[in-house]
């Protein structure tokens, strides 16, 4: 997200998280990737907005050098020691980082599994991310529609380790299977969401296919947007191709006719408002056990960050979509999760 | 005892003619030596500036950290030895952690009965690749290179890449079980180890042969070593090793996760080279140090806990684990030009 973007959404977010957010110096976050991703630039910017706008000790962003389990668990023990008490993670694996969990939460921290969900039983209060099956189904959906209903789809997505691949490659076979063989998934590449696999794998598959696809889904951001790219290469307009994410690359190539539209995740959300719930937890709030969680195939407990499909016409106030759907969400948090004195 | 040589020939030769003093001046240039005194100049300079290095919790992690390390490098100098390598170890350590997980939660084996059965399968995974390379008399380079694919693409096939996580509570309870409120079982589980190889290469047959066929092969074989045996028996060694890393790692995470090693298990790759070379055992074959990978290791994890406490950037820990590795190299390198010089090897 652009600066100017980030501060239009933590200034509409100011006004809307002014409700009694008792400030706690003692409420230190981090928030930790599983490892270096562009998906989670606007976590740094989310955890500053969030220590000035609460008060908070720290909002820091600790990255791990590269996605790996054992590093990312090293970083949280570290930070742990360094007396942060409010943890924000993507899992570096959906069972193997539930170990670490447990760890912070046996010596007084909170942990919320944050755009990427800890399969149950976890320490982690909840999950909080995008309904990734959701979006990539509704993606699917826009992507048949813009097909007119029938046609071939290739589907590029992320790494294999990232508890939400599945669930994206699920959802999308789903939508495709809805049309009752009108539409089929004639092609699934996954493991490719960073640049060199995403390249490579990309290029090669529409060399050689091309003309045998009509259409093309990406539920990763590296694949949205080199695919993306690929298209505006080859000059191609006659495949429908539906991204996610919000990359300039993605954005632009939407607006120029290569791509019809993107399904916007909400990482700036996530950040904020993740450290807000810390934040109120650590000052007397508590989870409600009968709130509105939905639930996945890793989790109970789970809160949909919200995800919104924006196409040509919507492209150019794409922030706007993005502000709305974190808005909302923060406004009513509260009222909907948690039981504050 | 810490660095093991050819037999019939001690570490440094020259030292048994030069006297008291130059045995001290080995001492002094040993791995050994130097690696204790640079682990205890970081701890105390980490101690004495960083809130919460000596905290009971984070002198755990580094000990449980340390402890699973060494085992790494001890898998991986088991097979540099010979002069040989295994880029395998990590998918290795996956499949009998995954296999360790099936044996307990599918089949309902109590964990200690499954611990063998690991450790015997590492050890047959270890046979593959001993006796593919002797078969073939291809660089085990290019045989491991081969065999990681095949026996990490095996098992995500088998398992569908799904964790086993119903293990019993007492599988993560191990993981987290300390001992005078510091010491992690992983720590004690990696010094059993060294002591068992420290014998094992100086008082056994097969260990003294291993390092006899890695310092000149075919001078081994004229002796009477069937040095073909003998390469096998060191990538058995590194599947056992590293099945017990599997184990280690299963009961860290309290589940067999297919991840724990990173994609093919390369994740272990580093702290596997890492370890050994820092302590000195030469990549070429013929000496080993076992207490050196367990220094080494334990150096890297210092290192590696005070940066991050530090906060400097995860992305220059790497940059500077790789400065390292590359500096003992050179160290070494210097170390053996040194003596040399003196008439001391």
């Amino acid at each position: 997200m652009k600066p100017k973007s980030k501060a239009a959404v933590a200034g509409l977010l100011s006004t809307l998280a002014c409700a009694p957010a008792l400030a706690d110096p003692g409420t230190r976050v981090a928030l930790v990737p599983g490892g270096p991703h562009p998906y989670f630039a606007a976590w740094e910017q989310a955890g500053a907005d969030a220590k000035a706008e609460f008060d908070l000790g720290a909002g820091d962003y600790r990255v791990p050098a590269k996605w790996e389990l054992s590093l990312q668990s090293q970083l949280l023990e570290s930070l742990l020691t360094q007396g942060y008490n409010s943890f924000l993670i993507f899992p570096g694996d959906a069972v193997g980082t539930n170990a670490v969990a447990q760890e912070l939460v046996d010596n007084g921290g909170k942990v919320i599994a944050t755009a990427g969900c800890l399969k149950d039983p976890t320490p982690a209060l909840f999950c909080f991310g995008t309904d990734t099956g959701n979006s990539a189904y509704l993606g699917t959906k826009e992507l048949i529609r813009e097909m007119g209903g029938k046609g071939r789809i290739a589907h590029f997505t992320g790494f294999l380790v990232d508890p939400n691949t599945q669930l994206r490659i699920d959802a999308v076979q789903q939508a495709a299977d809805e049309t009752g063989g009108a539409v089929e998934v004639v092609q699934v590449i996954a493991d490719i969401d960073a640049p060199q696999p995403a390249e490579e794998k990309i290029n090669a598959y529409l060399a050689a296919n091309a003309a045998n696809v009509d259409g093309i889904v990406t539920t990763a951001w590296v694949p949205a947007v080199v695919a993306a790219n690929s298209l505006r290469k080859i000059g191609d307009k006659r495949i429908k191709m539906v991204g996610i994410d919000h990359d300039e690359v993605v954005i632009q190539a939407i607006a120029d006719g290569y791509v019809d539209g993107t399904m916007l995740q909400n990482p700036y959300g996530q950040g904020f408002i993740g450290s807000y719930v810390l934040n109120r937890l650590n000052t007397g709030c508590t989870l409600k056990d009968d709130a509105p969680w939905k639930s996945n195939a890793l989790t109970a407990r789970f809160v949909d960050s919200g995800t919104v499909f924006v196409d040509q016409a919507t492209a150019p106030t794409y922030v706007d979509a993005m502000v709305g759907i974190t808005g909302d969400l923060l406004a009513n948090f509260e009222t909907d999760f948690m039981n504050c004195p | 005892m810490s660095e093991t040589s050819t037999p019939g020939e001690p570490a440094l030769p020259g030292a048994a003619t030069l006297g008291p003093a130059s045995g001290v001046l080995r001492l002094v240039l040993g791995n050994e030596f130097g690696l204790a005194v640079l682990i205890a100049l970081t701890a105390a300079i980490f101690a004495a500036t960083l809130d919460g290095f000596t905290s009971p919790f984070n002198l755990f992690t580094i000990g449980r950290q340390a402890g699973i390390d060494t085992m790494i490098g001890l898998a991986m100098m088991a097979v540099i030895v010979t002069g040989g390598l295994d880029l395998s170890v990590g998918a290795i350590g996956v499949c009998a952690a995954m296999l360790f997980g099936w044996l307990v939660q599918v089949l309902g084996l109590p964990p200690l009965a499954a611990v063998p059965v690991t450790v015997l399968f590492g050890a047959a995974l270890g046979l593959v690749n001993g006796a593919t390379v002797v078969a073939s008399g291809v660089h085990s380079f290019i045989i491991t290179l081969a065999t990681m694919s095949i026996f990490f693409g095996v098992m995500i096939f088998l398992t569908k890449a799904a964790a086993f996580n119903g293990l019993p509570p007492e599988v993560a309870a191990f993981g987290k079980l300390r001992f005078f409120g510091v010491v992690s079982p992983m720590l004690v589980i990696a010094l059993a180890a060294c002591a068992a190889l420290v014998v094992f290469y100086r008082f056994t047959t097969l260990g003294r042969q291993m390092l006899a066929a890695g310092a000149n092969a075919r001078a081994a074989e004229l002796s009477g070593i069937r040095t073909g045996r003998v390469i096998a028996a060191c990538h058995v060694l590194t599947g056992m090793l590293a099945a017990m890393v599997g184990l280690m790692l299963t009961a860290r995470t309290g589940a067999s996760v297919p991840s724990m090693a990173g994609h093919l298990g390369q994740d272990w790759l580093l702290p596997a080279f890492l370890a050994p070379v820092l302590g000195g055992t030469l990549l070429s074959g013929g000496r080993v140090s076992v207490v050196g990978t367990l220094l080494g290791a334990t150096f890297v994890t210092v290192m590696t806990s005070g940066l991050l406490l530090m906060r400097v950037g995860a992305f220059w820990i790497l940059a500077i684990l790789g400065l390292m590795l590359l500096a003992a190299v050179l160290a070494d390198r210097a170390r053996q030009v040194f003596l040399k010089s003196r008439g001391m090897i």
